[in-house]
């Protein structure tokens, strides 16, 4: 009896040294959905951004009996919680990061650089689309797997636009390829519909208006920042932006004062032809557009902003990616069991691709799931089209708020063009001279 | 001062409709996030019209419950507001005590500095205070959450006052029957302050239930989050479209103590905003 004891005590733990459990700490935004995706395992059934990357995980660890991931959700996008944590040196393993601000982190070293990490699991940075590899890229180092390009796009009501014959033969919308053109389109729409062209975020709101003109100067091939540690506002390209901006204010080619949630149920009620939003909302709309009795049913579709400007077809497109934080203590076994997982989500990008969002790796665009799921060929330019600031910017999110806050009182006719860009230019400089 | 004069029946009238006006629209919001909190979250993506629409679920709450962290949470939270809310009726208690009836060498410049404690807004010194709780490893832990919010200057200054609205004659009395000054402050002078602890009590409860700043940057671990915290964290990043119905649930959900807690001291919330705690 007590042989048979020791032995099944032996037996266990061999067994339990063999599965030996090693912890990844993993930190994200988008949300908690326990009570749906707590224990699904099968990614193509779960929609959504919480939905997938739960089941994304959930999966992972079930092919990867001895590698746990502890996921600690933060309310978007969590950087005060990521600053406190590494200011207390107790930073996850893992973190969802916005390429946006990357910078603010590497410019401290704090991040891991993962060229080494991604190579030793067989990731080939060529494998990553152009848009999404200038995101990651800092000083020639990759500091986060990337997993995704969100851009702001044109949603388009096809039953307004075709009300107002703006589709051609093919029934593909028309779109403007000037401003001139931008609003003898959007007089046309209102003589035809009644409703103004443009659904915009207006009111409370910041990040629309950076990122719109942020697209607007790339078009013109103008970079506010050429020299990272300044904003240059003072220039003809900026103020042509702010002025396009404010004209479709004035003529009343936009819906006013909406701010992010009833901007995106006004173009969904069909308050107005084209809502200006995110890739995250293709889902949404699609799925509308699909049922009877709403303003979208078959009748949505969606594309890049279209080129209004000269000199090149461009738009500002941030991402997601997986930074791992700097941490000298971390256990190999940490580490290896993070290039697993940086190599799970690389090799899994197409699911999450379904989100909305744009793939991050390259070969998903030639996947026949993908090009079956609904206008990813309308929007897959931005792979190529999608261009971030420069990345030694530092403090992005910070001046995206200064440019909206400005940018939305000469929009309100609260200050003159001139005079919103001199502000926003002062208040980033005073920014950026005081880290 | 002479009295009031009383007031007419159509003066009554009116002050009657007016105080059911402003009722009504005191509610109105309240009545709406309930609504909202009992709404699909897609019919309200479309349009928050739809809360009017029969678009009735239980779902926000079940997913709320299907959290494994929310009674977590919850527990946090109770555990950190009822033991900042103790710690908070202790000191100033005691502190108070020192202030309004005992005479020590400093006491006037003492108080004066606590006072000056009103004034320091937490923005000021959320960043050393963070590198001295690092340094100590409170960070993650209950004291670590707990301790910031007892250093409360509002509420020495209001046991003060209160304390030293009480008659002088009855420490006299006490002392010369011989009790020890502790035994003055625990057994004759502590229950004459009750309707200010009161008050203090309430106010550092809900002010410690609903605090989101210090919990975010201290207890980052999600064990240590607290229900404001875990609330927000389990939010989907679009949240005021994709998951309004959701997000109305949590704000019901986390209310319920609080309101709890006014039912039960409604009384001493009413005299405490009216001013009366402080005579």
């Amino acid at each position: 009896m007590k042989r048979l004891l020791l032995a099944s005590t032996a037996a266990t733990l061999f067994a339990t040294g063999a599965q030996a459990q090693t912890t990844i700490e993993l930190q994200r935004f988008f949300g908690a959905c326990d009570a749906d995706y707590g224990d699904v395992t099968d990614v193509s059934s779960a929609v959504g951004e919480c939905g997938i990357i739960t089941a994304l995980i959930n999966d992972f660890e079930a092919q990867n009996e001895d590698i746990d991931v502890e996921v600690t959700t933060v309310e978007w996008p969590g950087y005060d919680q990521l600053n406190a944590q590494l200011a207390s040196r107790n930073a996850p393993d893992v973190v969802s990061m916005h390429y946006s601000v990357i910078s603010d982190y590497t410019s401290r070293n704090l991040l891991e650089p993962l060229d080494d990490l991604l190579a030793e699991q067989g990731i080939e940075t060529s494998s990553f689309t152009d848009a999404a590899l200038a995101g990651v890229t800092k000083d020639g180092q990759i500091y986060a797997l990337p997993f995704d390009n969100w851009t702001m796009l044109w949603h388009l009501n096809m039953n307004l636009m075709e009300e107002a014959g703006l589709v051609d033969d093919s029934g593909a919308p028309i779109l403007p390829s000037n401003t001139d053109e931008f609003f003898e389109h959007a007089a046309t729409f209102e003589e035809a519909t009644g409703k103004p062209y443009l659904v915009q975020i207006l009111a409370n709101e910041t990040a629309a208006y950076a990122r719109l003109f942020y697209t607007f100067m790339l078009q013109q091939g103008a970079d506010p920042f050429s020299d990272p540690t300044q904003i240059d506002l003072m220039t003809p390209e900026a103020k042509a932006v702010v002025e396009f901006l404010k004209k479709i204010s004035d003529e009343g080619a936009t819906t006013t004062d909406m701010d992010y949630a009833a901007a995106v149920a006004g173009f969904g009620s069909g308050e107005g032809g084209i809502g200006v939003n995110g890739t995250w909302l293709i889902g949404d709309y699609t799925a509308q557009s699909e049922e009877e009795g709403n303003a979208l049913s078959d009748g949505y579709t969606v594309y890049p902003i279209p080129q209004l400007f000269a000199t090149q077809d461009a738009t500002y497109a941030d991402g997601h990616g997986w930074a791992v934080p700097r941490n000298p203590g971390r256990d190999d076994d940490v580490t290896a069991a993070i290039g697993k997982l940086m190599a799970y989500l690389a090799e899994n990008d197409f699911q999450w691709a379904r989100t909305g969002h744009l793939p991050a790796v390259a070969s998903v665009f030639e996947m026949d799931e993908f090009q079956s799921l609904p206008h990813r060929d309308n929007i897959a330019e931005v792979a190529q089209t999608g261009q971030s600031l420069n990345p030694q910017v530092l403090r992005q999110f910070s001046i995206q708020d200064i440019i909206g806050e400005e940018f939305n009182s000469a929009v309100h006719g609260d200050k003159t063009v001139d005079e919103a860009l001199e502000a926003a230019q002062n208040r980033i400089n005073d920014l950026l001279a005081n880290l | 001062m002479s009295a009031a004069a009383p007031i007419s029946r159509d003066q009554g009238r009116i002050l009657f409709w007016l105080a059911v006006v402003l009722s009504v629209l005191m509610l109105a919001p309240m009545a709406w996030v309930l609504l909202l909190s009992f709404t699909e979250n897609e019919a309200l993506s479309r349009g928050t019209e739809a809360a009017f629409g029969g678009h009735f679920t239980l779902k926000n709450y079940s997913d709320i419950a299907g959290n494994s962290g929310v009674f977590r949470w919850f527990l946090n939270s109770l555990i950190v507001a009822v033991g900042q809310t103790s710690g908070v009726l202790i000191m100033s208690s005691l502190a108070g005590y020192a202030f309004a009836r005992l005479e020590w060498p400093g006491r006037k410049v003492i108080f004066v500095i606590v006072l000056f404690g009103l004034a320091v807004p937490e923005q000021a010194v959320i960043i050393p205070r963070h590198q001295i709780f690092t340094t100590l490893n409170l960070h993650n832990t209950y004291i670590g959450l707990m301790l910031p919010g007892m250093s409360l200057p509002f509420g020495v200054f209001l046991m003060t006052q209160f304390f030293r609205a009480i008659p002088s004659e009855i420490d006299e009395a006490a002392l010369l029957d011989n009790a020890s000054r502790f035994r003055i402050f625990w057994k004759v002078l502590l229950p004459l302050t009750l309707p200010a602890q009161a008050t203090l009590g309430i106010f550092t409860f809900l002010m410690a239930w609903n605090d989101y700043w210090w919990p975010l940057i201290s207890g980052t671990d999600k064990e240590m989050y607290t229900l404001t915290i875990g609330i927000a964290s389990s939010q989907v990043n679009f949240a005021q479209t994709e998951g309004l119905g959701f997000l109305a649930a949590q704000a019901v959900f986390a209310a319920i103590p609080v309101l709890i807690v006014y039912i039960i001291f409604q009384r001493h919330v009413v005299t405490a905003v009216s001013g009366g705690a402080v005579k």
